[in-house]
């Protein structure tokens, strides 16, 4: 249990601690079982793989796939799931197979094959986290392999083109959200009130469909209508991922913050200094206030009111 | 389960006969529809459904597991009969060919098992050893047992949709001989699901069994 799990996975963007679907399932189980995970995000250099994120490493395994490692998890005794009846573990099985099937071909389908989105979001995104020349063609092997996967699961005849795969896939998709909204209600996690594996994987799943900013956004638009799921997906950001959204570290933002109070402080001390400064000036004998003929206060209001323009 | 009367032909070139190669498919008048979800449909527009008794938050979980049984038992069927050597050798090449002549059932059968295996790879199944899918099919019984529980069907008193599709899959597991009973061996360990096939199979298809002239008449 003291062993050091470190998961490598893909990084975030748009205020989600990671852009790949897998990656966050895991990192939202770690957070929900309270696994202390060191996540380090694939970059540009060519230290570590990028096959097969997420992949996690112990001292002697190294686990890929998400069902895989919360397996792994719930082994070393971080388990979120403990709460849970034999019924709603059964139900989390099925519920899962429902996203696999129905939800996934069309979150696929968004990322990676429907070419405006792929290639003014996707693309470089990925690329840009992948060391050149690599970067050429690994985002164009996952493209591939996503397109692959839908036609071969669904695009069975009748769906001959890939049109009626594309209209059929975003249909179970739609269906699906419904359902799951259905399920959630106005609950606050899908089983009472502490997050569980499926939490994991709808919010894997939903999150980077909610949040990444697409050219094309039929899915995004429908599952912004069922307000419980964007709640839901809000919910755990904010409560789970607040500290390390944009990929700083909980250190790196305590730094921030005293920083910032250090300059606020410098900014307050510096305005009450020139406060004193100007107060000394003005009761200074060396400015008659016969001066100023033109200001026919008495001297007593004059001084209440250049205190005045002085505050803030 | 709906109480229609059908007539079940058993045809060599029944893939080709259905709009969408897959078989089942009923031919009913001038239509045809294949596949079980399309099946259901075309009868719920005819006025028979199951689940109407069924509120939004049980459908949503009836769906759920379908795709449950789709998802593990049906992959895990593919996997035994076309991805394990011995299964593949011995048995499902010499049933998928035999209707056709030498050497058309070879071709066939090597040309299926080609499409099987890449659909397993492209869907993250394809380094899965015989084990592991094993496991996974336990894991999808623990899930319906625990479901089914000790009620009779997987709703309380009515069958539904989802009956009919977890039926129609452990039977078959139950029942066809492999190489290796070890599927079938997994699904007998959980004695509910045991018993909820022997009383859908009494209950639906002995006693019609004893009448399905009678029925085809009307």
């Amino acid at each position: 249990m003291a062993a050091p799990l470190e998961l490598s996975c893909w990084g975030g963007g748009w205020g989600l601690p990671s852009v790949h679907s897998e990656s966050l399932v895991v990192m939202a189980y770690a957070k929900f079982s309270g696994a202390p995970l060191k996540v380090s995000v694939v970059d540009n250099t060519w230290r570590g793989s990028r096959g097969d994120v997420p992949i996690l490493t112990t001292e002697d395994n190294i686990v890929s796939q998400p069902a895989k490692i919360l397996n792994f998890l719930r082994k070393q005794k971080y388990n979120a799931d403990y709460e849970l009846s034999a019924k709603q573990g059964a139900d989390t099985l099925a519920y899962i197979a429902l996203l696999e099937e129905k939800l996934l071909p069309a979150v696929l389908h968004t990322f990676w094959v429907e070419s405006d989105n792929y290639f003014t979001v996707t693309k470089p995104w990925f690329a840009s986290r992948i060391p050149f020349p690599l970067s050429l063609i690994l985002p164009g092997r996952m493209s591939k392999g996503a397109l692959n996967r839908i036609i071969l699961t669904r695009g069975e005849p009748p769906l001959y083109h890939l049109r009626e795969v594309e209209a059929q896939i975003y249909r179970d998709a739609k269906e699906c959200l419904n359902l799951l909204s259905n399920r959630l209600g106005t609950s606050q996690f899908f089983f009472g009130d502490s997050p569980s594996t499926l939490d994991a994987y709808v919010f894997g799943f939903l999150a980077p469909l909610y949040k990444v900013r697409f050219p094309k956004v039929q899915l995004q638009e429908h599952l912004k209508q069922l307000s419980n799921l964007c709640r839901f997906c809000d919910d755990i950001l904010n409560s789970y991922f607040r500290l390390s959204v944009g990929g700083i570290s909980p250190a790196g933002q305590e730094m921030v913050d005293a920083n910032l109070q250090k300059l606020t402080q410098l900014v307050n001390k510096e305005s009450n200094l020139i406060e004193k400064m100007d107060d000394n000036l003005r009761q200074s004998p060396q400015l008659p206030p016969r001066k100023l003929p033109t200001l026919k206060l008495t001297p007593a209001e004059e001084e209440s009111n250049s205190l005045q323009r002085l505050s803030p | 389960m709906c109480n229609l009367p059908i007539k079940v032909v058993c045809r060599a070139n029944a893939e080709y006969m259905s709009p969408s190669g897959k078989v089942p498919f009923i031919h009913v008048g001038n239509q045809v529809v294949s596949e079980l979800g399309p099946i259901v449909q075309f009868v719920k527009a005819k006025g028979h459904s199951l689940s109407d008794g069924l509120d939004e938050v049980q459908k949503a979980e009836m769906k759920a597991y379908m795709e449950l049984v789709n998802n593990m038992l049906l992959t895990a069927e593919l996997y035994l009969q076309w991805c394990d050597e011995a299964t593949v050798g011995e048995i499902t090449h010499a049933r998928y060919g035999s209707p056709y002549p030498w050497p058309l059932n070879h071709i066939l059968a090597y040309q299926k098992q080609w499409e099987v295996k890449r659909k397993m790879k492209a869907i993250g199944w394809g380094n899965k050893t015989l084990d592991q899918v094993l496991e996974d099919v336990d894991q999808c019984c623990q899930a319906l047992s625990q479901r089914l529980g000790t009620q009779p069907y997987f709703f309380n008193k009515q069958p539904t949709e989802l009956d009919a599709l977890v039926f129609g899959h452990l039977y078959t597991i139950l029942t066809t001989q492999l190489t290796n009973d070890e599927l079938s061996e997994k699904v007998k360990n959980y004695s509910n699901l045991l018993a909820f096939c022997r009383r859908i199979e009494q209950h639906y298809f002995e006693d019609r069994g004893k009448g399905s002239s009678s029925i085809r008449s009307s």
